[in-house]
């Protein structure tokens, strides 16, 4: 070997004076500065103008506002609204006691068993997440209404006046919401067992405990903060609920906080938004400190999990002849939650009249679809949201991305704040937070133009789910070994081209990954644009939440199926790619 | 001629202090080893000097231009520091082949591509990766991945090099044949280098010198020899080389000489610390110099033979006497029983029990 005789290669930075170099980290920190500033504004300007309308007797435009407790006294007055409250009540506890159970056994069958055709099952368990409410709402009405497919099957069948159920009942729609979230608390469960490593189990195994005896001795308590954490979510879930009773409960008129909120919009014949800001608060102050507590139970649901075994061979629990008993369970909840719905839906999108006595196979059509091609504005929606997925999609990952930088692997205020900053927008029910976007683009000058654009709905939309968002992203820069970092700069590199050249294309997949959920995310929702919604801002959500309460329903199945077809073709992508469809 | 300097450094996280000031000097052309325990600082020290640490106060210099300068508030960002690092993971860029992986550096202090290229393949060649250029890191051997991680932080000739843990992540066999190399490298190449470990025998192979941590002070300081031969506490005598430990009672002291007992022996040892007649203090003893001798004499125990253990190159005994518990090396098989053993009076330093 040579001994070094070339030179030593000083650095371009600091051959300069010491001077322009702490100048130039001035503006790289600035750039961290403005990110960050920009995010607290998104976040917090539609939230203090909620805060501020509630407070106001009227609405902000109006010139006759005075700052006063009238739309609280309102509220507090309002029979409906101690309706509502305990609807939700009843609704979010129900919730919480079916898929809390029923979601930790299907994650202990499929993570833990030997239940049969576990590969086909779980994209099929997953689907109510990425299906929108609202579809499976209507899925359910035109199924299993007074005069759904499968009551008619059955009137005809055995002959009776009506069905044996009623899916209008405060009762089927707490049932309906219930199941409808197993798969929430699945997906935390699962991951939580599948994590949990063979060799505790084994190590009880080998200590005398029967393969039953290990599940409750030691796999359930272990995944315990898991299932604690799922319970608290489900229940927060409960208060968000929208799309369900807005189409399960009209009939019958059980209002949530929600549906109530939404009726609210024209109680008084003139925009009650005072009246809705303050139910918007109230429902905020139960969210945020349920948020907070997920936030405080997800830390310790990690802290536990590193105490976990080598996760590297897992051996699936025989369950012998019960394997078909539990394999009838969890297909009876998939017909109701999945099949029923679903099936529904679609065969309504494809035939012209039904009802008692009508064979179905001579009203078969397709006019539903080409119908909706002559309606500009439904082509509109389609157009729309696709836009939104796709493009929007990308540009809310990359948002999503230069918040997350502006957090990594530092331990200032300024990171904590927007470690807590993300979460605000999470307590936030999507209608609210359209609802507030809606009023930041009438209040704040110059932005009154882009109101009825896309850009109104993509910022509602990125801001509701930026902490979704950021727990993909976060999850991705997690992945990255600090020293990865650590040694670029050792080598030369300033923070920004370290995040550039070693980090920024380490997570490359993990963005991709992220672009695929957050589209599917994006073609689901439709809460968020209901008050955004005006001629150029149509998007598939929204757009099916307005038709339906004009009784469009030819048109409402045909967009519910493209609706489902969109984000069928997003899963479809990522279980090709393997992406993983949570954390 | 000095190369870095570390003055009284203090380096804290949130209350505990992991750093108590420090201070020593890497002179050009030197290996320093910091050796140490699990939670003595090394590691936060090198890191400190790498500029990933953020100290408290104290001064880092670097050719007599300051680093870090707590006083001055002075504090060179990790990138412009200059400093070669090699990680205990070796931290390769997976999305990187060898060559970018090595070239970043230089790529980094815009050096025309056609000098990039020929002072990778130098360095490269150097270190006989020169045909793994275009692999990616995971298509290497852990022995060949430690390479180009010697490779990346070489290439833009550092002043000093920093290596934690250089040899950990290897093993077992391999780490001996990669500790000559490395040494050979260093020597050969001329560099400065301080480096990490917690292994004696490897800091002790390695290195010109060494400072052996505790709790974020420096122990004790010296050559290889001067560490293993004359320990000047009983942490520093204990840490390096395989000891038996004999608790006693000192009966006299004369000079250097002094006199223990315990239940039911006597032994006279060399005292390496302040003692006074009466008190409690601590024999120790390397393994290779305990000898199982044929009959009694000065400084000999009768002890029974409990089992002899067969290490290859040596055996080693395992002898009770009373509550003594003590081991020795030896050439030969023994048959369990009893032994005269001698404890050289030289070789028996006596500490006082803290």
């Amino acid at each position: 070997m040579s001994s070094t005789t070339s030179m030593r290669v000083p650095l371009p930075a600091s051959s300069g004076n010491a001077g322009r170099s702490r100048e130039w980290r001035v503006w790289a920190g600035f750039g961290r500065w403005l990110t960050i500033a920009i995010a607290v504004t998104v976040v917090a300007l539609p939230l203090s103008l909620i805060l501020f309308q509630s407070f106001l007797s009227a609405p902000f435009f109006m010139p006759n506002k005075t700052f006063s407790l009238d739309a609280y006294r309102f509220v507090f007055d309002d029979p409906d609204f101690y309706s509502a409250l305990k609807n939700t009540c009843a609704i979010a506890f129900g919730m919480l006691f079916i898929a809390v159970p029923m979601g930790g056994i299907l994650a202990f069958l499929m993570a833990r068993t030997d239940l049969p055709g576990r590969r086909w099952l779980e994209p099929l368990l997953l689907t109510p997440v990425f299906v929108s409410p609202m579809v499976l709402g209507f899925g359910y009405v035109v199924a299993a209404g007074p005069v759904g497919f499968y009551s008619a099957w059955w009137m005809s069948t055995f002959g009776t006046e009506a069905a044996p159920w009623n899916i209008y009942s405060l009762w089927a729609i707490t049932l309906i919401a219930g199941l409808t979230h197993v798969p929430h608390v699945y997906l935390y469960a699962s991951s939580a067992l599948r994590n949990l490593g063979s060799d505790v189990e084994e190590a009880a195994r080998v200590s005398g405990a029967s393969p039953f005896r290990v599940a409750k001795d030691v796999s359930l308590p272990m995944v315990m903060p898991s299932l604690l954490f799922a319970g608290v979510l489900v229940f927060f879930l409960g208060f968000e609920v929208f799309g369900l009773p807005l189409v399960l409960g009209d009939p019958e008129g059980h209002l949530v906080l929600t549906t109530y909120l939404y009726k609210l919009t024209n109680k008084l014949g003139i925009p009650s938004y005072h009246l809705m800001a303050a139910v918007a608060v109230l429902l905020i102050m139960v969210t945020f400190p349920l948020v907070l507590l997920q936030r405080r139970l997800l830390r310790n649901a990690g802290r536990y999990i590193a105490v976990k075994g080598k996760a590297a061979r897992q051996h699936a629990l025989p369950l012998g002849a019960w394997r078909w008993v539990a394999l009838a369970i969890v297909t009876l909840w998939l017909i109701v939650t999945v099949f029923v719905p679903l099936s529904g839906i679609t065969l309504r999108a494809f035939v012209s009249h039904w009802g008692v006595g009508v064979p179905l196979l001579e009203t078969l059509t397709l006019s539903n679809f080409t119908d909706l091609f002559e309606n500009d504005s439904l082509v509109r929606a389609i157009v729309n949201s696709f836009g939104v997925g796709i493009l929007g999609g990308a540009a809310a990952v990359a948002c999503y991305t230069a918040v997350g930088f502006a957090g990594h692997r530092r331990n200032d205020w300024g990171s904590k704040l927007m470690d807590y900053l993300v979460l605000v927008p999470r307590a936030v029910p999507g209608l609210l937070a359209g609802l507030a976007f809606l009023w930041v683009f009438l209040f704040v000058p110059g932005l009154k133009e882009f109101k009825s654009s896309m850009i109104s709905i993509w910022l509602a939309y990125m801001v509701v789910w930026m902490a979704y968002g950021m727990r993909l992203i976060q999850g991705a820069l997690m992945q990255v070994g600090p020293e990865l970092e650590e040694a670029a700069r050792s080598v030369g590199a300033t923070r920004g081209q370290t995040s550039r050249h070693v980090t920024l294309p380490l997570i490359k997949s993990g963005l991709l990954a992220s672009w695929l959920l957050v589209f599917m995310i994006f073609e689901r929702e439709y809460s968020t644009g209901v008050y955004l919604l005006s001629p150029g801002t149509e998007v598939l959500g929204a757009l099916m939440v307005s038709l339906w309460a004009t009784g469009a329903v030819d048109q409402v199945a045909a967009l519910s199926v493209i609706n489902i077809l969109m984000v069928g073709a997003g899963l479809a992508v990522a279980l090709r790619f393997g992406v993983k469809l949570h954390d | 001629m000095t190369k870095l300097i570390v003055e009284d450094l203090h380096l804290s996280y949130d209350a505990t202090e992991i750093l108590k000031g420090v201070s020593f000097h890497l002179k050009a052309g030197e290996v320093v080893s910091l050796l140490g325990a699990s939670g003595s600082g090394k590691t936060t020290l090198l890191r400190a000097v790498a500029g990933l640490e953020q100290p408290s106060s104290g001064q880092i210099l670097l050719d007599g231009k300051a680093l870090y300068d707590g006083a001055k508030d002075i504090n060179l960002p990790v990138e412009q520091r200059s400093l070669g690092l090699v990680f205990q993971s070796y931290a390769l860029w997976p999305h990187r082949t060898v060559f970018d992986n090595v070239g970043y550096g230089l790529s980094l202090r815009k050096v025309p591509q056609a000098e990039i290229k020929q002072r990778v393949q130098k360095a490269l060649d150097q270190l006989d990766l020169g045909h793994l250029a275009e692999r990616f890191p995971f298509q290497l051997s852990g022995g060949q991945q430690q390479r180009v991680a010697i490779a990346r932080a070489l290439v833009y000739n550092p002043p000093v090099i920093l290596l934690d843990e250089p040899l950990s992540n290897l093993d077992a066999k391999l780490r001996e044949e990669a500790r000559a190399w490395l040494r050979e490298l260093i020597v050969s190449l001329n560099l400065s280098a301080l480096c990490v470990t917690h292994d004696q025998t490897e800091a002790m192979a390695m290195s010109d010198r060494i400072l052996l941590l505790k709790n974020g002070k420096i122990e004790q300081e010296g050559t290889p020899a001067e560490l293993y031969a004359a320990p000047k506490s009983l942490y520093t005598a204990e840490f390096m080389g395989s000891n038996n430990k004999l608790s006693a009672k000192v009966v006299s002291v004369e000079g250097e000489q002094v006199k223990l007992a315990g239940d039911g022996w006597e032994l006279n040892g060399l005292a390496r610390d302040w003692l006074t007649a009466g008190n409690d203090a601590q024999a120790v003893i390397r393994l290779e110099r305990v000898r199982v001798v044929d009959g009694p004499g000065d400084n000999r125990i009768k002890a029974k033979l409990i089992t002899a253990m067969y290490l290859g190159d040596r055996w080693e005994y395992l002898f009770h006497q009373g509550g003594l518990r003590f081991r020795a090396y030896g050439g030969e098989p023994r048959d369990a029983g009893d032994y005269w053993v001698e404890f050289p009076a030289n070789d028996c330093w006596v500490f006082a029990t803290a």
